[in-house]
């Protein structure tokens, strides 16, 4: 009863903005919506909305495939990027908290209007890679297939970086959970720092590679420069289009990110042999522990 | 205290020197670098606002301003002078509603986090697997439906409009019950033998262990407001009721002339402020969210 009590402002608060509208917007893209001088003019229409984005919307599934494509090639960039940073921070070095800040002060500056005027100005490409016509030296020798995200990947790499800074963060405190005298423990037996990052570091990051996948897919798919979301954006307010079919756009978009959100989840999240391994570094731990006691 | 003698075993075992040394050097060769183009985005929004107009179209664009001024400030200021509203009517609403937003967001948050991970009602676990689907959600496909239910509760063109809506934040309160989870139960059962009632506990143990994620939630939860246009161009009619983050767009985009964009850049600094004063007065706390989540 208690929890109830304490639950009623946010219950009350997602119904009302969150819950409510998601169930309104689900109706809405079974129907046609009319906006008359009389108000909105409602006929249900079954699947007809969903049979146009499938079959005579031209341009809401190309962007919705090339969204995933680039999402496909830029995650693994920033898991690394990010996996790479906070190991660096999580070194012994002087100033680690003016790092620490550093890293995730992008995630401060790089949002909403700022973000969009930056991207105006040019200012989140680099330079260098057009002077020295890398694209073009792309297209002419790698298949097409692979060219168009391999060049989306090079013009947005700053803007990917300046993602990092949650990842970092997340992946910085799953590496301060691991204990140190296992490095200790590998070095002594003769192990390199390389075959403790494979042996040691991954197999215990995987649980927190698997959030950092699941947050930069939902970061991506959400952030405010989506070319998806910008097309359903303006389909809404298409009167050719209509907030039906919008709607039933928006509900195509957030199912398939829910998809490759369980994929992600499916292939990193699940390894039975890793599993075994981090079973052993935990029994490791305890016993680790039991001998400091 | 064990953790204590822990903290002291590990510090004998640990390889890494504690002061400087030469083998620190190569990490500082790949980290500085790096740290200096995460600085990127804020050296260019200072250096953008004090370029010349003739430097802020110069082509190939160029990064660093060479000629300083405060023409840009000084044409943002007229421009707002001659408006209808006041600069400061606008400056009021983004406050009022900001403070509101992060206040009221922590606290229901917290409140909700804590009921879902420490107290048992019936219905919790489906309640909170709806607030995690909904994390998953595109925003904009809840926008008009919302704009219809404002329009019900007959509270468009208040500064309602501008708060409630933004007060349900599935993340916030996902991020808070994750950790509140981390809370030990032998903690909460022991105030509650000394006789505290579920709010004591949330009030005075609870809320005081859980204060680093509080921080998180409270940037996370002004930057969803500061940065928000949404709320002032579809639920408000008067201009009156908006806020500064509105004006301020629409003044990059209405005036697309010339001396608009140098205003815009202008502006663009004097938005980016209260962002970058929250996050140094938050920052240490937000850096040990995670430090704190190997509560143990």
């Amino acid at each position: 009863m208690k929890g109830w009590l304490f639950t009623l402002p946010w219950t009350l608060g997602f119904c009302a903005f969150f819950a409510y509208p998601l169930a309104q917007s689900a109706l809405y893209g079974f129907s046609n919506i009319r906006l008359t001088a009389a108000g909105r003019k409602i006929s249900p229409v079954g699947w007809d909305n969903y049979a146009y984005i499938f079959q005579r919307d031209i341009y809401f599934m190309e962007r919705l495939r090339d969204f995933f494509v680039n999402t496909l090639f830029s995650l693994p960039v920033l898991l690394v990027f990010s996996l790479m940073i906070a190991m660096m921070i999580n070194q012994k070095i002087k100033c680690k908290g003016l790092f620490r800040a550093l890293f995730f002060l992008p995630v401060v500056v790089v949002s909403g209007p700022v973000l969009n005027m930056i991207i105006s100005e040019g200012a989140a490409s680099i330079p260098i890679i057009e002077q020295y016509g890398i694209y073009g030296l792309i297209e002419n020798f790698v298949p097409s297939m692979i060219a168009a995200p391999l060049t989306y990947l090079f013009s947005q790499l700053v803007m990917i970086l300046w993602y990092s800074g949650v990842p970092i963060l997340i992946f910085l405190a799953g590496l301060q959970k691991i204990d140190r005298s296992l490095y200790e423990a590998a070095l002594i037996d003769g192990a390199s720092a390389w075959v403790a990052f494979w042996k040691i570091t991954l197999p215990a990051m995987r649980g927190m590679i698997v959030i950092n996948a699941v947050y930069c897919i939902v970061f991506l798919a959400s952030s405010e420069i989506n070319e998806v979301i910008a097309l359903i954006r303006s389909a809404m307010l298409d009167p050719n289009i209509g907030y039906g079919i919008a709607s039933a756009m928006a509900w195509v978009y957030s199912l398939s990110v829910a998809l490759a959100i369980g994929l992600a989840w499916f292939l990193l999240g699940r390894a039975p042999k890793e599993r075994a391994t981090h079973a052993v570094i935990l029994l490791q731990r305890r016993g680790l522990d039991a001998i400091r006691r | 205290m064990p953790k204590k003698k822990r903290k002291k075993a590990r510090s004998a075992v640990t390889i890494n020197p504690a002061g400087f040394e030469l083998g620190q050097l190569k990490i500082y060769a790949y980290i500085v670098p790096l740290a200096l183009f995460m600085l990127l985005p804020i050296v260019y929004i200072f250096n953008n606002a004090f370029k010349p107009l003739s430097e802020l179209f110069a082509f190939p664009p160029r990064f660093f301003v060479s000629r300083p001024t405060l023409d840009n400030f000084a044409s943002l200021a007229k421009t707002t002078r001659q408006m209808v509203t006041g600069l400061s009517r606008y400056i009021f609403n983004s406050a009022l509603v900001t403070l509101a937003v992060v206040v009221f967001t922590i606290i229901i948050s917290s409140m909700a986090g804590y009921a879902f991970s420490k107290l048992k009602f019936k219905g919790k676990n489906a309640l909170f697997e709806v607030n995690t689907l909904a994390l998953m959600f595109v925003p904009v496909a809840v926008m008009i439906p919302r704009y219809l239910v404002i329009d019900r509760l007959g509270i468009s063109d208040t500064y309602f409009a501008h708060i409630l809506p933004l007060l349900a934040m599935p993340v916030g309160m996902f991020l808070l019950k994750q950790f509140i989870d981390q809370v030990p139960d032998e903690l909460i059962e022991a105030a509650k033998v000394d006789g505290a009632g579920p709010f004591r506990i949330y009030a005075k143990v609870v809320i005081p262990l859980v204060l680093p994620a509080l921080a998180t939630v409270a940037i996370l939860a002004f930057q969803g407001v500061w940065g928000n246009i949404e709320t002032s161009s579809l639920f408000t009619t008067k201009d009156s009721m908006r806020t500064l983050t509105f004006f301020m767009n629409t003044l990059v985009s209405a005036n697309a002339s010339v001396a608009g964009q140098g205003m815009a850049a202008a502006g663009m600094l004097v938005m980016f402020v209260p962002n970058i004063i929250l996050f140094i007065i938050l920052q240490s706390k937000v850096m040990n969210t995670m430090a704190y989540s190997g509560m143990k």
